[in-house]
């Protein structure tokens, strides 16, 4: 394990337990999606340069523009959200527990 | 390179400890600011400038001013920030356990394993992410294809989403 | 919802399962996750209300985390290994974060509580189409790689088919109870996949064949609770009396479809020398067992006092098709002879 492998699997590792454990806000939590989002990039990218592999390069380009997508598709739920709820408070969503 | 390297993968980490140690979402958009930017030094460092531009721009350019339009759009009166009792702990939590991962998978770390090392890098013109993103568009066409179909299918999904919600605090005018 | 765009957003759906399932490659693979989980969120939100949007967000909040954690289990195994094919053997401690990313996506039990919330959001067609087709990807992923975790499925497959049962106990809602027989058959399938991934999939189709049969029986009455579900005798009565022997087939009662897997499985698991485990699922299914009885005794068994106009909406013609409904009906009660047939097809 590298220093680089260990820095970008720590970093997903952050971002995970910080989307699961505990988040107020439903931003934080996308925020937290998009930190481990970037460290997927940095991933892909490492490996594709540490490994001179000319044609992985584009893999990263594709995956960032998946993860833009998905960065709007949260973003957009959260504008929903805060219509329907008043709020963007994870505590809120509470409606379908019974 | 080796403390410059070094500089950049403990800010990475560090960046990412604010931002899943919960503070308000302003504070945590701060931390992602400084996580890509560090992403994009150690980018640099193994020669992938173009990537290193690209992750630049969109993160910086693009993402975040639609982050912090949505910081600013679920704002609260009160925001916490890393000096908040909670969050410290939760700071001090994640640094915690970072160290002991650390301790627990430090190899043999020497130090050419910080850096790469490239021994063609003075007779080289042209970076090998520049032509392998230059290949997108030639070979890997339909990657392209289902890329921008993709970009289309989130238009019309961010659209249905806001789209006829006449309730709550933002209401279509 | 314009028609165009709906078009769009099933063609989305469409494209997202095709490219996982033509995928050897993990990244594309991830990209149709992807795909599939952003083609669906308008159509959760369809009707705009609080309950749809709250759905629409869990849902991608856990797709998107289980997605990420797929590729990053992925890009661990190349950074490990240096492959990305899917069929290639994969290092342990990627294998086991691809599982339980996997096993996020689909719902598998430590990681099954947005399963019952989310399908609580959505309208009947929408929860049909999520316990339906939005499962084909995942499990297309997991019939193809090549796991060595064998404790790791039996632990998610005992859990889930107890937490199956278990969590359906008290609901009264029948998506709730819908979802937690989905949970407790996904841990029938977990159960055997390392051991007969074949039969997972004999499985899968048997449990897609009764759940939409189920969804369109519920859609036909337009019921989503037990209350209205003991209505339906004066709806549509030959639905009725079949649609106690369809939750009974959910359930796995021999002479019905919903037998054949569970027995299939329980003749493999004792094979392996696995015969507590065996014992175990066999038991936690009685649990599930029991609010499907539940069910069919609110459905057929209890006739609610009613005027004349509550007692004759059966002779109103229906403006649904109802032929899918018996196709769905008919296969999901009457495949158990054709076992050979079904054992000797899928195991080519």
């Amino acid at each position: 394990m590298t220093p680089a492998h260990f820095a970008f699997s720590s970093t997903f590792m952050l971002g995970l337990s910080g989307l699961a454990f505990y988040r107020t806000h439903l931003l934080s939590a996308l925020i937290c999606l998009e930190g481990m989002m970037l460290s997927l990039f940095i991933a892909l990218s490492l490996w594709a340069l540490q490994l001179d592999s000319t044609s992985f390069s584009a893999a990263p380009m594709l995956l960032l523009a998946f993860s833009a997508c998905e960065a709007s598709a949260g973003l957009a739920l959260l504008v929903a959200t805060a219509r329907t709820h008043g709020t963007d408070r994870l505590q809120s969503l509470n409606l379908l527990q019974c | 390179m080796t403390y410059m390297m070094l500089l950049c993968l403990v800010g990475l980490v560090a960046g990412l400890i604010s931002v899943a140690s919960n503070p308000s979402p302003f504070f945590a958009a701060l931390g992602l600011v400084v996580a890509a930017g560090m992403g994009c030094g150690v980018l640099a460092g193994h020669g992938g400038s173009f990537l290193s531009l690209v992750l630049f721009l969109i993160y910086l350019g693009g993402m975040l001013v639609v982050f912090a339009y949505s910081a600013a759009l679920a704002a609260e009166p009160y925001p916490e920030g890393w000096g908040n009792r909670y969050v410290a702990v939760l700071v001090v939590a994640y640094v915690v356990s970072v160290g002991v991962a650390f301790w627990m998978f430090r190899g043999e770390w020497y130090e050419f394993s910080w850096v790469p090392v490239n021994e063609l890098s003075e007779f080289s013109v042209i970076w090998g992410d520049t032509g392998g993103v230059a290949l997108m568009y030639s070979s890997g066409s339909s990657m392209l294809v289902i890329s921008v179909w993709v970009l289309l299918l989130t238009l019309f999904v961010v659209l249905e989403l806001t789209r006829g919600l006449s309730r709550g605090a933002l209401r279509a005018v | 919802m314009n028609p165009y765009v709906l078009f769009f957003l099933l063609f989305g759906l469409g494209l997202g399962t095709t490219t996982t399932f033509a995928s050897s490659h993990w990244l594309l693979a991830w990209m149709g996750l992807e795909i599939n989980t952003l083609a669906i969120l308008p159509l959760m939100t369809q009707d705009h209300h609080p309950r749809a949007v709250e759905a629409a967000t869990k849902y991608f909040l856990t797709q998107a985390t289980a997605a990420a954690m797929i590729l990053f289990g992925s890009t661990t195994n190349a950074w490990l290994t240096g492959q990305w094919d899917i069929q290639q053997a994969i290092h342990p401690l990627p294998a086991t974060m691809v599982m339980l990313g996997l096993a996020l996506k689909i719902g598998l039990a430590p990681m099954h509580s947005w399963l019952p919330e989310v399908l609580q959001g959505l309208n009947l067609t929408t929860g049909l189409i999520l316990s339906t087709w939005q499962k084909l990807a995942p499990f297309a992923l997991l019939l193809q790689f090549q796991t060595t975790s064998t404790s790791l499925l039996i632990a998610l497959g005992l859990a889930s088919t107890l937490i199956g049962g278990w969590g359906g106990l008290n609901q009264t809602q029948l998506r709730k109870i819908l979802a937690y027989s989905s949970i407790a058959h996904l841990g029938w399938m977990a159960l055997i996949l390392p051991f007969f991934p074949s039969l997972t999939l004999l499985t899968l189709i048997m449990y897609l064949i009764m759940t939409l049969s189920m969804f369109l029986a519920f859609k036909l009455n337009k019921s989503t609770n037990i209350n209205t579900l003991a209505l339906s005798w004066a709806k549509t009565p030959a639905l009725t009396a079949l649609a106690p022997l369809m939750l009974l087939s959910l359930g796995g009662l021999p002479p019905l479809t919903g037998f054949m897997p569970k027995w299939l499985i329980l003749q493999e698991l004792t094979k392996q020398e696995l015969a507590p485990a065996a014992t175990m699922a066999a038991l936690t299914a009685l649990l599930s067992l029991y609010f499907y009885l539940r069910l069919s005794y609110a459905m057929t068994l209890t006739t609610s006092p009613n005027n004349t106009a509550g007692i004759t909406p059966w002779r109103l013609p229906s403006t649904q098709s109802t032929l899918p409904l018996a196709i769905a009906a008919t296969t999901s009660l009457l495949l158990l002879p054709l076992t050979p047939a079904m054992t000797a097809l899928l195991k080519l």
